[in-house]
């Protein structure tokens, strides 16, 4: 009995001895994740770990909503998307308004404290490739630096956080001065210029050009109306009675060195590098400048560009067609062309160009476009700017081959954003109006449709299953030499300023400028504004030229084309663009649908939010909120 | 590595439990008792005396030794003393101790126990008799579930557990499974229930797909008595038992069903007339037309469709002319003016489903088996529809009497779940149908669909499988083994070891080839009048494209459980349980994907184009330990008390916080077993309490489980460089070297009575749950600038009040031959309340989410509508931060700070949201003669849901809105102007969170029905049958709901979603 009392005892001991042993085996290892202490130690996995501080850099003006449709260049076409809080000015710390156009400062803060990580922890990594970990490491500068510098715009300027906080430490901290930032993105961008000097320049990555690039530009918005306190004082009644002007503007110091400070940053990248055909000495033909300009878009993405245009990019995002994130809705860049084609193509209208842009095209002999001139007003869209034709869609335009559901309702392939007359007493409207039979939904309010960043290429349909690698253009060559033409002209160099001005007027067909004194700066805003359209540009230089209240602020104008039948003529069944059959009639009306634009000084800047300012009570405020 | 050899010496927590056993063991030694043996023999019957076969008879001071009797009631027990009791005890019947006073022949009669007090309840690890049961405890036996013929079982359970808050939020086939909470909602984070299966907790599959004929119980722990399931207890547990043979001859069960289904409700959406109407003053609200020119501007579109702006002369064409919206109304030809009912031509009438079981059990003395297969298939309310669920369902329960001392129970269970899809989600599905257009076409006149809504979805086309097919079968095979030991020297001392296996594969297979859609050549139409149809290929690719995925998950349980279960004394009932557990979760993903296939002919991997492949893999290994236990103790079943602990480690935990003991405190008192107590009335009264902390490891922050939040680790993700995807490694939260589980404090006070000469019976409970060390992200304290606010680790913080009630009567009405009958109420109130969750400081107190509901709406104050100009103008507040320029129809708030500013301040935290904080139920059963009847009804009270449309151009509006809308010919100060989509301050963004959009959800249905016809004994011998049953039975026949445009259990707001069934369904039961 007692031998087998013992063995119940074992038999009960054994059966509990493997299950109560290991609590070890609870020590389960992720099997979708890497330690930190290897990523460092390894270049391939330290060089991926800087490949994710680029992904916060968003779409830029790919975005299905784009920076373009809160100036004077476009509108967005669907409500409900918090657009009109910011344009019309009810933008409060507690109603900040879109979130997807505007860069958050959680994020931005997110992706320096990424770059952060990288700056402390390359120069102790372990792996052996010096010259990788240069590379990485001012790639890392860069990327810190372009990341407070869209706080510095969007927002004034930020707290400067220069190392990746730990858990549990006391994170109140307060903004610095707009000049500190200014140091500081210089200091870092300094160091990515030298890091980077002589490593292999990647699409899609920081190069030495890059970071000269970003420090042209950070230079020249220093320089600005916007930046100079007794100036912004004086055109801003926000900054007039705001009590901590240093945050956002310089109180003090030599404005004229930092013009100066701009011109040479800006030469330099001008002389390091060139850009695409800007050595012309006279116009090329209008055809040839709309080509050249249509390829700059294209940035080498296109097979109806010529690739030698990538040379522009000094900093761009890349994409790709492989099924993968990319693909993700909303859609990015491969998706261009749906987000902002017309529904008549079943696209979604999307950032539609406003008539004030239009209007700003000059004509092709350089002088301005004018309504009150009746050749004009006739026949708007003749005659003006290559680039006009390169950037907008417009009734009549030729465009891609329609698809195969619509291709009968338009076998030529126009754009029809008017409405016709169908002879027997109504109307038939445009397949690319809101009163379309296609998807109306999706038709554009203002009579337009971008043209510009979408691949003109009639074999590639804008459709989710077909996608585009248009790079998107964070800094190009142009917007550098624009830069020094600004840098000259507030530094009084006009010779030098007209001679790039032509260089970049040449390249697309335009004549050479005659203006000299104001009219020169007007025409030299003009130029950048027609250059840079769509290129998340206008935005910054309507408030840095504090010209805000009298273009942004303005409400938004809209094309209405109608056409009557000639007398005696049969209206043409499916309908096409004919002048001879049909007389054009162009109305341009106000379109309030979203939104009733307006200016007020606080939209300088963006407010910081309410929730932001109570979870770190050192913050200020923005001017006038 | 550590050294296996060792046998773990170094492992702080082995000794002590083994030195502890080992003493336990050698402890109850001492208490043996020799005496002379004796055999017993005898027959039990039932009251009316038929013999009862499978009552169990046990000797009281030595519950191991234990008999059942045969199929004829007879009985032969060997005693160790003739001066022992035993106990006859069967499930429905009143359980009876007869002293055996050396006797040897004892015959026994039962009494059925309407009661059920003697009804043994399941908890964790182990049974409990009902009148020892200390926790909060609600149960339902398997025949109530199968009188529902839901698919689903987890519908099934709606109004039977008071406190079990059940919530079907979508009808879809493969995908219509209830949300199941215990007492609502108790935390910010996870709040689902453990699901323990035939011992099993966390079985692989839940609880959704089991097949309800198997089911032999469900007991739910909703108190302190889940303690014993530790670190995942602190939602409380449900325990599923399936059913086990019983002796006796053996029963073969064929039961059949075959319902029709549709939804309960669809949304009434507007007419062509109505919506063209709408569309019409849409154009004027939109235009340059000054409001007060809308008036005229409204007879002139009436007129004849435009109207001239006389200051501008721009002239606004109205988009439907009058001839237009008059050949819509009129129905003049389908070609040219349709007037469609998207839901109409996209669905059926009714909807088939079936369900066939087939179950054979019964058993010997030493052999007991249940056995069972069934299939259930259940077709979509799409016409050709390419939505189905299948499941093909096996199961196997042996129970095997080794020798005197060894009991084996042998658990298989094989499942298949085979859904199959459209290759469009039902969202997207119903969201088209939502949206579609009544003035267009879903099917042309001859037939052929017609255009798309949008990307090419058209619902007529997209439910079918025209557009390829999404399978995605599922294969569980579960293992449960079980061994009893006892053994003659220790009496009551039992050794369980429990072994669970859970294997799975869910395959998917997605096969998207583009679809075609037809137009109408209308000019062609209008001039000869005969219809030209053309095809266009209106999928968003022309490409077929395949993706093949398998999921397989492995899980394992082994445990040891070790009882010892004695009567000191007659008077003092000793039970101790001792366990450990060991559980593993492994799982293995893989992907592949190919498009640019040549030919939709071939839908296999190799044949897709080499560009643009995809492949993915991902898997994952979890592992959880626990030591657990529970005492018991009670005299003359009078004072109860129970002590349960559980010592529980978590994969999920870091190291240092990675065990946490769990105890649960319970006592209870029989005030009705007191010498003293004498009232008249009251049969039985039972008072119990309980107080217990438990665990919940769930981090879940934006629906994915956190793991590994302890190490620094980097995860993986992509990002095109140079055009081409390269790998990326990111930050994907901050280390948090130190959090641990949530502590649940839950009390309980419970009352049990039976009164009315055991006519009623009722139960009260009254909770308060003191969540605590609630994981969350510190998002409120922790500034952007941080650069860490959206990478917050778990932190113990958040805390969460839970309060509430629960009551369940039932009465045993008449029990005569002919006529039987009892009905029921039971019902549960919860309402929680967060007390901390680190909200971002700054927001007025009544805007705060602390103090008020989880996920309590936050909305502004509807306060009617300005009718007119004059309404406008004689407003005084401040409407600039909401709209520049007030028009007739806007909306109003109520200027809650009393600022005069409408702005965000004005937004109010209601005491409400979504989910209901009172759940009730009520039964009805009564047979006839030969007839069986139940009902059950069901609802629901305290929550609401906002409604609001993807309405406008984009899509069609409610009958609701359209009836219910201010016009200019019938201004109303009650509700708004229309709107396309967000296009007003009050149709979306921030003011769009009003409650005029907020409907009630409350509501009481006739869930469940079944009204069953046994045909009579004469008939059925000549066949050799026992039972022939037919039925006919409904599931959610009835509604009455405050608000009718969706299903009142419905959580979405767009109407985007697959609505619930309602069924109809016949069937029969065969018994031979």
């Amino acid at each position: 009995m007692k031998n087998r009392r013992f063995y119940t005892l074992a038999l009960a001991a054994l059966t509990l001895l493997p299950l109560s042993c290991s609590e070890d085996f609870l020590d389960t290892k992720p099997l979708d994740k890497i330690s930190a202490d290897a990523t460092w130690a390894d270049g391939a996995l330290s060089e991926a770990f800087i490949f994710n501080v680029y992904s916060y850099l968003g779409y830029g003006g790919f975005e299905e909503e784009a920076l373009a449709s809160l100036t004077d260049e476009a509108m967005f076409t669907h409500s409900g998307r918090n657009i009109n809080v910011i344009t019309e000015g009810s933008l409060s710390a507690a109603t900040t308004g879109n979130t997807v156009i505007v860069p958050q400062w959680d994020e931005l803060y997110l992706a320096i404290r990424q770059a952060n990580i990288a700056i402390q922890e390359l120069p102790e990594a372990t792996f052996e490739d010096a010259e990788l970990k240069d590379r990485l490491l001012g790639e890392a500068r860069f990327l810190r630096a372009y990341y407070y510098h869209q706080l510095m715009r969007y927002y004034g300027s930020a707290p400067l956080i220069d190392r990746p906080y730990e858990l549990d430490e006391d994170y109140s901290i307060a903004r610095s001065t707009y000049a500190e930032n200014v140091d500081f993105v210089l200091g870092d961008l300094d160091q990515a210029i030298a890091l980077l000097d002589g490593k292999p320049q990647t699409p899609g990555r920081a190069s030495k050009f890059s970071a000269m690039g970003l420090k042209s530009r950070v230079l020249l918005y220093a320089a600005s109306d916007l930046r100079d306190g007794p100036t912004a004082s004086a055109n801003s009644s926000a900054h007039a009675g705001y009590s901590n002007l240093e945050l956002v503007a310089y109180t003090g110091g030599d404005r004229m060195a930092r013009w100066n400070a701009a011109k040479v940053a800006s030469k330099e990248l001008l002389d390091a590098t060139s850009g695409y055909k800007l050595d012309l000495n006279a116009p090329v033909s209008p055809e040839a400048g709309f080509q050249n300009y249509l390829s700059i878009a294209m940035g080498g993405g296109s097979s109806v560009g010529d690739a030698a245009a990538r040379a522009e990019l000094l900093f761009e995002r890349t994409h790709s067609p492989l099924f993968t994130v990319e693909s993700q809705w909303p859609l990015g860049g491969i998706h261009q062309g749906i987000n902002n084609g017309p529904n008549g193509y079943h696209n979604w209208a999307g950032n539609t160009p406003i008539q004030q842009l239009v209007d700003d095209y000059e004509m092709m002999d350089g002088s301005k476009f004018d309504w009150n001139n009746p050749t004009h007003s006739a026949d708007p869209y003749a005659n003006r700017d290559p680039r006009f034709y390169a950037t907008i869609l417009y009734d009549g335009a030729d465009w891609k081959p329609r698809p195969s559901d619509v291709a009968a309702m338009d076998p030529n392939d126009q754009i029809q954003t008017g409405s016709y007359a169908n002879g027997s007493g109504g109307v038939i409207p445009g397949i690319d109006t809101r009163d379309s039979p296609i998807e109306n939904w999706n038709g554009s309010r203002t009579g337009y449709y971008v043209r510009k960043f979408i691949d003109a290429d009639p074999a590639l349909a804008d459709n989710q299953s077909s996608a585009q690698v248009i790079p998107w253009p964070f800094i190009r060559y142009t917007e550098i030499a624009l830069n020094y033409v600004e840098a000259c002209l507030e530094t009084g160099d006009e010779g030098e300023a007209i001679n790039w001005l032509n260089k970049i007027r040449y390249r697309v067909g335009m004549p050479a400028v005659t203006a000299t004194g104001s009219e020169l700066v007007e025409l030299y805003r003009n130029e950048r504004r027609v250059e840079l359209a769509y290129e998340e540009h206008r935005f910054f230089d309507a408030r840095r030229w504090m010209i805000a209240p009298e273009t942004l602020g303005r409400g938004i104008k809209v094309m209405r084309v109608s056409a009557t039948l000639k007398p005696g003529a049969t209206p043409l069944v499916p309908y096409r663009h004919d002048k001879n059959v049909y007389d054009y009639s162009y109305n341009v009306v106000d379109n309030t649908d979203n939104e009733t634009r307006s200016w007020d000084d606080k939209m300088y800047f963006f407010p910081l939010n309410r929730d932001e300012i109570n979870r770190n009570d050192k913050l200020i405020q923005n001017p006038g909120y | 590595m550590k050294s296996k050899v060792n046998l773990c010496a170094e492992t702080s927590f082995f000794r002590p439990i083994f030195f502890a056993l080992a003493l336990f063991l050698s402890g109850s030694l001492i208490s043996q008792l020799y005496a002379q043996a004796q055999t017993v023999t005898g027959t039990v019957t039932a009251s009316d005396g038929m013999p009862l076969p499978g009552v169990s008879i046990v000797d009281v001071n030595d519950p191991a030794t234990g008999v059942v009797a045969d199929f004829d009631g007879n009985y032969t027990i060997q005693l160790s003393s003739g001066t022992t009791s035993l106990r006859f005890s069967y499930i429905g019947f009143k359980a009876v101790v007869v002293p055996v006073n050396n006797q040897t022949t004892i015959n026994v009669s039962m009494e059925e126990d309407v009661a059920a007090l003697d009804e043994v309840v399941v908890v964790g690890y182990g049974t409990q008799k009902k009148a020892t049961v200390t926790g909060a405890v609600t149960s339902v036996q398997g025949p109530a579930l199968e009188a529902s013929p839901a698919v689903s079982v987890s519908n099934s359970l709606a109004g039977r557990l008071p406190g079990v808050v059940i919530i079907q939020t979508s009808g879809e086939p493969g995908n219509d499974e209830s949300s199941i909470n215990i007492r609502g909602t108790n935390t910010l984070g996870n709040n689902s229930p453990l699901i323990v299966i035939d011992g099993i907790p966390d079985r692989d599959g839940g609880i959704g797909r089991l097949n309800p004929e198997d089911i032999d119980n469900i007991s739910v722990l909703k108190d302190a008595s889940a303690a014993i399931y530790g670190a995942r207890a602190a939602n409380g547990a449900l325990i599923v038992t399936t059913k086990q043979g019983r002796t006796g001859r053996p029963t073969v069960t064929y039961k059949a069903d075959f319902g029709l289904a549709r939804p309960t409700r669809v949304p009434e959406m507007a007419n062509a007339e109505e919506y063209l109407t709408i569309m019409n003053e849409l154009a004027i609200f939109n235009s340059n037309i000054p409001v007060s020119q809308w008036g005229p501007a409204w007879d002139a579109f009436k007129a004849d469709g435009s109207y001239t702006i006389p200051s501008s002369s721009e002239t606004i064409n109205a988009p439907f002319s009058p001839e237009t919206v008059r050949g819509h109304a009129e129905g003049l030809d389908p070609w040219l003016y349709p007037d469609t009912d998207w839901f109409d031509d996209t669905f059926k009438d009714w909807s088939d489903q079936s369900r066939h079981n087939l179950s054979i059990s019964g058993g010997g003395e030493n052999v007991k088996y249940y056995s069972s297969i069934g299939y259930t298939d259940q077709d979509a309310y799409y016409r050709n529809s390419a939505n189905r669920y299948q499941q093909y369902n096996f199961r196997i329960n042996t129970d095997v009497k080794v020798n005197d001392y060894i009991n084996a129970k042998l658990g298989f269970a094989y499942r298949k779940e085979d859904r199959k899809f459209p290759t469009e989600g039902a969202g997207a599905i119903f969201r088209m149908l939502m949206r579609g257009r009544p003035n267009e076409p879903a099917i042309w006149p001859n037939g052929l669909p017609g255009p798309d809504i949008e990307n090419g979805q058209q619902p007529v086309v997209v439910t079918t499988n025209a557009t390829g097919y999404d399978k995605q079968p599922t294969d569980y095979l579960q293992f449960t083994g079980n061994i009893d030991i006892t053994q003659p020297w220790i009496e009551g001392l039992k050794l369980t070891l429990l072994a669970g296996v859970d294997q799975s594969q869910a395959r998917r297979k997605r096969w998207e080839t583009p679809w075609t859609l037809y137009y109408l050549d209308r000019e062609n139409y209008i001039n000869t009048g005969v219809p030209v149809l053309e095809g266009a290929i209106r999928s968003n690719f022309t490409d077929p494209r395949l993706t093949q995925a398998s999921e397989n998950i492995l899980n394992t349980n082994l445990t040891a459980l070790l009882n010892y279960d004695r009567v000191f004394a007659e008077d003092h009932t000793v039970n101790i349980l001792a366990g450990i557990t060991r559980e593993t979760f492994q799982g293995e993903f893989f992907s592949a994907f190919r498009r640019n296939y040549i030919s939709a002919a071939v839908d296999q991997l190799f044949a897709g184009g080499s560009l643009q492949q995809n492949t993915d893999g991902r898997a994952y290994n979890r592992t959880r330990l626990g030591y657990y236990g529970r005492v018991q103790y009670n005299f003359k079943e009078k004072y109860l008390a129970e002590f349960i602990w559980r010592y529980d480690g978590s994969y999920i935990f870091p190291g240092v916080d990675r065990f946490g003991f769990f105890p649960g405190f319970l006592a209870g008192w029989n005030i009705s077993n007191e010498d003293w107590f004498n009232v008249s009335g009251i049969d039985y009264l039972k008072l119990r309490g309980s107080y217990g902390q438990m665990g919940n490891d769930q981090v879940f922050f934006n629906n994915s489980l956190q793991e590994f939040a302890f190490l620094s680790t980097y995860g993986f993700g992509e990002y095109p460089i140079n055009g081409e995807v390269v790998t990326t490694l990111e930050e994907t939260i901050l280390a948090n070297p130190s959090f641990t589980w949530e502590r649940a404090n839950n009390f309980n006070l419970g009352l049990d009575g039976i009164i009315l000469n055991n006519k009623l019976s009722f139960t009260l409970e009254y909770f308060l749950n003191k969540r605590d060390q609630i994981l969350i992200q510190k998002t409120g304290s922790t500034p952007g600038s941080s650069g860490i606010a959206d990478l917050l680790p778990p932190v113990n913080a958040g805390k969460v009040d839970n309060e509430g009630f629960e009551f369940a009567l039932n009465y045993y009405g008449g029990n005569e031959d002919s006529f039987k009958w009892d009905a029921g109420v039971n019902g549960g109130f919860a309402k929680n309340k967060v007390v901390f969750l680190d909200e971002i400081p700054g927001a007025p107190a009544y805007q705060r989410q602390e103090g008020k509901p989880i996920n309590a709406y936050l909305v502004y104050q509807y306060d009617g509508v300005f009718r007119d100009e004059a309404e406008i103008a004689a407003n005084t507040l401040d409407y600039s931060n909401v709209k520049p320029q007030l028009e007739p129809g806007d909306m109003k708030f109520k200027d809650v700070d009393g600022n005069g500013v409408i702005d965000d301040r004005d937004q109010v935290r209601l005491d409400e949201n979504i989910t209901p904080k009172f759940n009730f139920g009520a039964t009805f059963n009564a047979s006839y003669k030969n007839f069986d009847l139940a009902v059950l009804f069901q609802g629901a009270t305290g929550a609401s849901l906002p409604i609001q449309t993807e309405s406008g151009d984009i899509g069609n509006f409610l009958k609701y809105s359209f009836d219910n809308r201010w016009s200019i010919d019938n201004p109303s100060s009650v509700h708004p102007r229309l709107a396309s989509r967000g296009d007003t301050y009050y149709s979306g963004g921030g003011f769009g969170n009003n409650t005029y959009y907020l409907f009630s959800k409350d509501y009481i249905r006739l869930k469940n029905v079944q009204l069953a016809y046994n045909f009579p004994d004469k008939w059925l011998e000549p066949f050799g049958l026992t039972q022939f049953k037919v039925y006919v039975s409904g599931l959610n026949l009835v509604t009455w709901a405050k608000n009718d445009i969706y299903d009142p259990e419905s959580t979405i707001s767009s109407g985007q979603f697959y609505p619930q069934a309602k069924i109809i369904n016949t069937g029969f039961t065969l018994k031979f």
